[in-house]
């Protein structure tokens, strides 16, 4: 390593001590998220606020036994995966064929999802669910919530298409392979690691997205983060319990974002960035 | 090769249906979940109409849209709409480019800031809601403990008119900032090396190098970061619901939580049609605008 200069020296503890500053007002309000959860109310609106306190897994054990989180989490799971999967089923053959046959303008009309305020869908969706008896069904849930994930399921898929050499499925197609085949048996090998990173970035979309499943969601099917909202009104006081629900809903995603690093930007700008 | 000639034509006739086969099941599934909606909501914003009432809808022609003109709330929730979006907007591009420049910069553990600075845009928002409404709560509240133990006066934050939309707007610079110094970032690591060894050679100061070289290039990330927030912000919907649902007295009002309260808590769907397909044209303003601005920088 080459020595420093005194001004590089400083110059370098400077923007070191603005990282830190910035990256502490960022993480404050999650630390605090995490760290009220395991303690009891008292100390959570201690003033002055408490740094140490005593430790308390009551508020989760709470969430469990009293606010069936437990079968709600499962709401989610079968939401999230549902979507997913049906997102992945529609969005990975027509992402190969726009990649392949350049029909990139297609892909704009998939788009339309991402631009369009979610209450105009919302709107009709409950009155037609309404008219067939199809509200709290989770096939209601996840047709809707695919409307989320199969737009960037498409556009990450078109990139990952598209980073792939043609000359396997070029061959593949001289020795008699349908196109299909040449999906099924040869893209989607090659794009395995793309199809990975769209389906955890597709889980977290489903995830975190609240509006539809707060208006088309019943007591039956309700995910995590309806009944973690409507616990607001129910317990407005006991701060723990609702800082726990927070952290539940919150981890799976922080988890993910953790493995899908390298492509959270092509996920998050999915379609902007080539149009 | 003579042996293959039928197969081959069968082939490349349903090779030449393969894209469309391909395309086919996305299509359908957008134009029944997107396209068939639209064009609902569209007919629903020219009627009124009762749920559950057996009569059917009555053709109204423009009235919901001049409803909005004649009503207060309408502006009010137009107004804080433009005020999320300009100022959130302009807050969440210094701050987001700041940050991204700074956790752009090659230096030793800055890998491990970059994961750990984006939780904020990957959390639900109803954690976050959750969160701050604790912070914000004005009598067991951190922010006005904080204020306490700095000798100033407590704020009433959320629950007063006066006070409630520079909290939600802090809540969402907070929840987005990280958003932007993501693009930001990833647009540092592109950057080519040549013009920077050529602007040092020349002896070019730190924020000649800034100014003049590092903002340039990263000003088509810039663009993609607004038109992406733009489209966000303008139907904003989740934290101001979670936190304030509007109020208090309709302060911290949005077109989309009016609409939603219109529609599902008093059934006037043909109104709240008439108000989302407002806010759609007043996004497409906007992003058409940045949109000829990033023509304008590309070109």
């Amino acid at each position: 390593m080459k020595h420093l200069t005194w001004r590089e020296a400083v110059a370098k503890t400077f923007i070191y001590l603005q990282i830190v500053f910035v990256l502490f007002l960022i993480l404050f309000p999650i630390g605090w998220m995490g760290m009220s959860s395991f303690r009891y109310n008292v100390d959570i609106t201690a003033y002055p606020p408490k740094l140490l306190a005593p430790v308390t897994g009551e508020n989760y054990v709470n969430l469990v036994q009293i606010n069936n989180f437990g079968r709600i989490a499962v709401n989610s799971v079968i939401i999230v995966t549902g979507s997913t999967g049906l997102g992945m089923l529609l969005g990975v053959p027509a992402a190969y064929a726009a990649a392949r046959f350049k029909k990139q303008k297609w892909a704009f009309l998939i788009l339309l999802a991402r631009m369009s305020p979610g209450i105009l869908f919302l709107i009709p969706w409950y009155m037609v669910a309404l008219a067939v008896q199809m509200t709290d069904n989770y096939l209601t849930l996840i047709l809707t919530h695919t409307v989320i994930t199969m737009p960037v399921i498409v556009w990450l898929m078109i990139s990952f298409f598209e980073e792939l050499p043609p000359d396997m499925e070029e061959s593949a197609l001289m020795d008699g392979c349908s196109r299909f085949q040449v999906l099924w048996l040869i893209a989607i090998p090659l794009a395995l690691p793309g199809i990975a990173v769209s389906a955890i970035l597709s889980f977290i979309f489903s995830w975190n997205y609240f509006l539809f499943a707060l208006v088309l969601a019943g007591s039956k099917t309700m995910p995590l983060t309806v009944a973690a909202f409507q616990f607001i009104g129910t317990s407005a006081v006991n701060w723990g319990g609702l800082m726990a629900a927070a952290t539940v809903i919150s981890i799976p995603p922080m988890i993910l974002t953790m493995f899908v690093q390298r492509w959270l930007v092509r996920g998050l700008t999915a379609g902007a960035v080539k149009g | 090769m003579q042996g293959t000639q039928p197969r081959e034509s069968w082939l490349s006739a349903t090779d030449r249906l393969a894209p469309l086969l391909m395309l086919a099941p996305a299509t359908i599934f957008t134009l029944l979940m997107i396209g068939f909606p639209f064009v609902y909501a569209g007919y629903l914003s020219l009627h009124k109409l009762t749920l559950g009432s057996p009569t059917p809808p009555i053709f109204v022609g423009l009235d919901n849209y001049f409803k909005a003109l004649d009503d207060p709330v309408f502006w009010t929730a137009l107004r804080v709409n433009l005020f999320f979006y300009a100022v959130g907007l302009l807050l969440e591009l210094v701050l987001g480019t700041y940050i991204g420049i700074l956790f752009g910069q090659p230096l030793r553990g800055v890998a491990v800031a970059r994961v750990l600075a984006v939780f904020p845009a990957v959390i639900p928002s109803v954690a976050i809601g959750l969160v701050f409404a604790q912070m914000f709560d004005p009598a067991q509240g951190l922010f006005n403990f904080g204020l306490r133990a700095l000798g100033q006066r407590p704020l009433a934050w959320l629950a007063a008119p006066n006070t409630v939309l520079q909290s939600l707007l802090l809540v969402e610079v907070w929840q987005w900032t990280p958003f932007i110094a993501l693009i930001v970032m990833g647009a540092m690591q592109t950057l080519p090396t040549e013009p920077y060894e050529a602007a040092v050679i020349d002896g070019a100061s730190g924020w000649q190098i800034l100014r003049y070289l590092t903002l340039p290039l990263l000003r088509p990330a810039i663009v993609v970061a607004a038109m992406l927030r733009t489209v966000d912000l303008m139907r904003i919907f989740d934290s101001v619901y979670i936190m304030t649902q509007g109020g208090p007295i309709n302060s911290s009002m949005t077109l989309n939580v009016y609409a939603f309260t219109q529609g599902f808590l008093f059934s006037q769907f043909g109104y709240a049609s008439a108000i989302m397909l407002v806010l759609l044209a007043l996004t497409a303003l906007a992003s058409a605008s940045l949109g000829a601005l990033r023509r304008r920088s590309s070109g």
